[in-house]
């Protein structure tokens, strides 16, 4: 388990669950855990503040909901991508590789300014 | 399909009719939290342990929830919208296709609010313009006309002197605007033009300030005596006249002789009326003037400062005018302040007339919404079937109102565009007949106001004639409706609705016709006013002599003379006579008489109007000598003062007596000059038609000179063919005299009598509108009678009823109705009427012969349209109405 855990900024929330969403129908549970697991931790999410990013994509049309029984036959409420949702994931994809190339040269610079 | 063992059972339920948002939060976070506990149990945390960790890592679960609770109502906003969107489009296509397939229907209910809506806008058009327009001015809120309270009651003009006072006292005023009228020879551009103007100060256009359309207005430096002649010319005057010449700033024109600067020109917003000012020149009050507390001649209107109530305002004016009675006792003022709203003041005279007729055409309108609110009904009952059919499938009957207020508001919309045609061509045609005197009718146009008002009507239409047929269409007893088809087994009640409508447009177009009515024969008994002479054959013309060209007595004299000279010499021209001011155009001067003898106080003075005639002016007018003589060659300038007085001054002053020889003083104040009478005339109407002779005063020429008189021309041949004739041969006597108002005395008659006309022919034009209407009306509910009891009336017949008896009946149906409507509308006629007091005239708004006569022509009304029906129930073939029944 790594120790630093990562401050979220703003926004990436959003990606993080759109991304998480792409491999299909979750509920929100399932999408905590997921992140949890990839990130072995890494990214502390107050759990809760996972559903108002849920229910605000969702009034955007990015998700849609439905209840369903889960497999230890729970009623759970499944969050799946929209097309306008997995366009959102692709343009949010672009912006983040050229923001982290972008960081990595900085962080990754021998030069020192002129 | 299992049920979680925490959710009460009932909420399931609750959730098949509708979503709980609030229930589907509270599970949405018990499942995270119960599934995140259960995996730290599964971890080997203790249960207390388990919670703990699990709620520390969601957080702050209220916050959660309030943060979810408005994301949801959000959306359900959101969402509430689309469906209603949904449903109205829905409903909008249902009621288009619903239309679509009854053509007629749709036809003939559209056309009839078509008619009442257009009606309404073409009035409603005429109103705003008139009535609820603000004035044009800058600070049109904060205008009042001020006048004087008078010692005998009622207002009067202001004194220059009291203006004077007013000004400088006066400090919550911005501006004291003044002004009076004044007629100006305009010549050196074609040829000489008489110009109707306005001596105003330089606060008026302070006051009344809209911004110059050329140049300036004149400030106080022009308004002052022996200051450079100044003039701003009107919009109009300047584009026709002087062909809107861009230059005309600094340019010198002549006014009565006297060359004047023109400074500016007006914009074409100081226009109310078609009678408006074409020249503005400075009032410049001379010493004198100022000094004048008597003679009430300015009218004046106060630009109230920002902030200050108006009735602030007008009270401390009151105060300064109670210190100007005291002051001076004599000049006819009680001390107090009349002020009235400007807009009140330019418009209050015609305000009656437009309410007249707003609620006239209200009246037509509420005919039309009664005439498809009919048809409305008959087509329920014909839809009973398919209301019932959707009824059955599911569809509540909120639902199904709805849909049916969907289509008569589409109805209405329909007959609100076309309405809005209607109301355009209205327009126009109102336009082109109405009379002059209506201040900014002219400027009636279908606005933005004017469509929002058309628009509101059509809507309150479409709801109020269309809830009642969509909550009988709903109320219904769905199986025996489905049972039994399409008979309508409940026709009684419905029956009796269409029945009250029908009684109630009868009701509203006697009201309307009998307002019409009244107007028609105060328009007969107004052409059977003698008018006290001859008007045919008669021309007249105005000629006014500037002083500049004219300065004595003798020269304004002589030249008067040569003028009716040269016009007597006009082949056709029988008899030529000069009058100050002819009758039916109005008073001259208004002042108290006294008989000699009697006290000369001015409260027991009585007024009379002063003309000055030439001695064949009564005969010229074939108005009848009634005893002495009339003037003669030997009533001189400088011989003994003599006046004619008319019959109803000898009687006033002197009873049955023989006044020739008594001796009268008229507008001489405290100092009575004594005029001897030596001749008595028969009575002319003064003031148009309606109002009754006043007192009149008339004076020989020579004793009283005025540089403005009329011609009076009896004409052997058709008067106006003289007008050339009459021109020429004053130009002849002086090429710059103008000559004005030259129409033929028929034509004075007709134009005083122009607005009560079009009141007559607007009204009479809604009356008739409200009678076919109401005619259409009674033939519907009859047809719709005969339809309903062809049944009964089969077996009538079959039984031997004679085809006049079944006719007889169903004109008895019609005539019932109609006379139940006219019971109501006679009663709601007597209280209607009483608007039209200040219009009518020789004829009471009670008139019997009135309100009989209508009655009588809505029977008869009644019955032809009843006899349609009523032909066609004895055209059934009694086997076919049993069978069908």
């Amino acid at each position: 388990m790594a120790a630093a855990s990562v401050a979220l900024l703003q926004g990436t929330l959003d990606v993080i669950v759109l991304k998480t969403l792409s491999w299909g129908p979750m509920h929100g549970f399932g999408i905590a855990r997921w992140i949890q697991q990839t990130t072995d931790d890494a990214l502390r999410v107050e759990e809760g503040s996972l559903y108002p990013a849920l229910y605000r994509m969702e009034n955007r049309g990015w998700v849609r909901s439905q209840w369903r029984i889960t497999d230890n036959k729970r009623r759970a409420k499944y969050y799946s991508l929209t097309p306008a949702g997995r366009r959102q994931l692709e343009a949010q994809r672009s912006s983040w590789s050229a923001f982290s190339a972008a960081m990595g040269r900085i962080m990754d610079a021998t030069s020192q300014p002129a | 399909m299992s049920v979680p063992n925490d959710e009460p059972r009932w909420r399931r339920y609750l959730r098949f009719w509708r979503s709980d948002p609030a229930a589907d939060v509270d599970d949405e976070l018990r499942f995270h939290l119960e599934s995140r506990v259960a995996e730290n149990l599964a971890a080997g945390m203790s249960a207390d342990e388990a919670r703990r960790a699990a709620a520390e890592r969601f957080g702050d679960v209220h916050a959660v929830e309030r943060s979810l609770a408005s994301l949801t109502r959000e959306r359900e906003t959101v969402e509430r919208r689309l469906a209603w969107g949904q449903v109205i489009g829905q409903d909008l296509r249902y009621a288009v296709r619903q239309l679509a397939r009854n053509p007629a229907f749709t036809a003939v209910a559209v056309l009839t609010l078509a008619l009442g809506i257009g009606a309404n806008t073409a009035i409603f058009s005429a109103v705003y313009s008139v009535l609820l327009r603000p004035l044009p001015y800058a600070h049109a809120g904060r205008l009042v006309e001020l006048r004087e309270g008078a010692q005998g009651g009622g207002s009067m003009n202001v004194t220059a002197g009291n203006y004077e006072v007013w000004r400088q006292r006066a400090p919550r005023f911005v501006a004291l605007g003044a002004y009076w009228y004044g007629a100006y020879t305009l010549t050196g551009i074609g040829a000489p033009q008489r110009l109707f103007g306005l001596e105003a100060s330089a606060d008026y256009w302070r006051a009344l300030y809209i911004p110059p359309a050329l140049g300036r207005y004149f400030g106080p430096a022009a308004d002052q005596p022996g200051a450079p002649h100044v003039v701003v010319l009107s919009h109009a005057l300047w584009t026709t006249t002087f062909a809107s010449d861009p230059h005309i700033v600094g340019r010198t024109i002549t006014l009565n002789g006297d060359p004047y600067t023109v400074v500016g020109v007006a914009p074409a917003a100081y226009a109310l009326s078609t009678t408006a000012p074409e020249i503005w020149v400075p009032l410049a009050l001379t010493p004198a003037q100022r000094d004048e507390h008597a003679d009430h001649e300015l009218t004046v209107v106060g630009l109230v400062r920002d902030g200050v109530p108006v009735s602030d305002a007008v009270r401390d004016l009151t105060a300064v005018q109670h210190e100007l009675a005291h002051e001076y006792p004599r000049g006819g003022i009680d001390g107090s302040i009349v002020a009235t709203p400007l807009r009140d003041s330019v418009v209050g005279a015609v305000r009656p007339l437009m309410l007249v007729l707003f609620g006239a055409v209200g009246l037509v309108l509420l005919i039309a919404c009664g005439n498809v609110m009919n048809l409305l009904l008959a087509r329920a009952a014909v839809r009973r079937k398919e209301v019932a059919i959707r009824s059955a499938l599911g569809a509540a009957r909120r639902r199904l109102m709805m849909q049916l207020l969907t289509e008569s508001v589409l109805l209405a919309g329909l007959g609100g565009v076309v309405g809005i045609a209607v109301a355009a061509l209205g327009l126009h045609a109102l336009l082109r007949a109405s009379p002059q005197g209506i201040p900014r009718l002219f400027e009636a146009t279908l606005n933005a106001p004017v469509l929002v008002f058309a628009a509101l009507v059509a809507l309150l239409c479409g709801i109020v004639f269309g809830v009642w047929p969509a909550l009988r269409a709903t109320r219904l007893d769905l199986q025996q409706a489905l049972r039994e088809g399409s008979r309508d087994s409940t026709s009684a009640v419905r029956g009796s609705m269409r029945t009250v409508l029908v009684i109630a447009e009868v009701a509203l177009s006697l009201v309307l016709l009998v307002g019409a009515g009244l107007l028609v024969r105060s328009a007969f008994a107004l052409q059977h006013v003698a008018p006290g002479f001859d008007p045919r054959g008669l021309l007249t013309a105005q000629v006014a002599l500037p002083a500049a060209r004219y300065p004595t007595d003798s020269s304004t004299m002589e030249a008067f003379e040569r003028i009716r000279e040269a016009v007597q010499a006009i082949p056709g021209a029988s008899s030529v006579a000069l009058v100050s001011r002819i009758p039916i155009a109005g008073l001259g001067m208004d002042c108290p008489v006294w008989r000699e003898g009697s006290n000369t106080n001015i409260e027991s003075g009585v007024d009379a109007n002063g003309r000055s005639a030439t001695g064949n002016y009564f005969s010229t007018m074939r108005t009848p000598l009634l005893r002495g003589r009339t003037f003669d060659a030997s009533d001189l300038a400088g011989s003994a003062p003599v006046v004619v007085i008319n019959e109803t001054l000898a009687h006033w002053l002197y009873g049955s007596a023989d006044p020739v020889g008594r001796r009268l003083a008229h507008c001489s104040g405290g100092n009575p000059k004594w005029r001897e009478i030596v001749g008595v005339v028969a009575d002319m109407r003064a003031s148009g038609l309606a109002e009754a002779p006043p007192n009149e005063v008339y004076y020989p020429t020579s004793q009283m000179r005025l540089s403005a008189m009329s011609l009076v021309i009896r004409a052997a041949v058709p008067p106006a063919s003289l007008a050339p004739a009459v021109r020429s041969a004053v130009a002849g006597v002086d090429p710059e005299l103008a000559v004005s108002g030259v129409s033929t005395m028929e034509e004075i008659i007709a134009r005083s009598m122009a607005t009560s006309r079009f009141t007559t022919m607007l009204l009479g034009l809604l009356g008739l509108t409200g009678l076919v209407l109401a005619a259409v009306g009674i033939y519907g509910v009859i047809a719709y009678f005969v339809s309903q009891r062809a049944h009964e009336i089969g077996v009538r017949m079959a039984l031997g009823a004679t085809r006049r008896g079944v006719s007889l009946m169903v004109l008895r149906q019609g005539v019932a109705l109609a006379a139940a409507g006219v019971a109501i509308g006679l009663v709601a006629s007597v209280a209607a009427t009483h608007a039209l007091a200040g219009m009518i005239y020789g004829v009471s708004t009670h008139d019997p012969a009135t309100f009989l006569g209508v009655a009588a022509v809505l029977l008869l009304v009644a019955a032809l349209a009843s006899l349609v029906p009523a032909h066609r129930a004895t055209r059934l073939d009694p086997l076919d109405a049993l069978r069908g029944g």
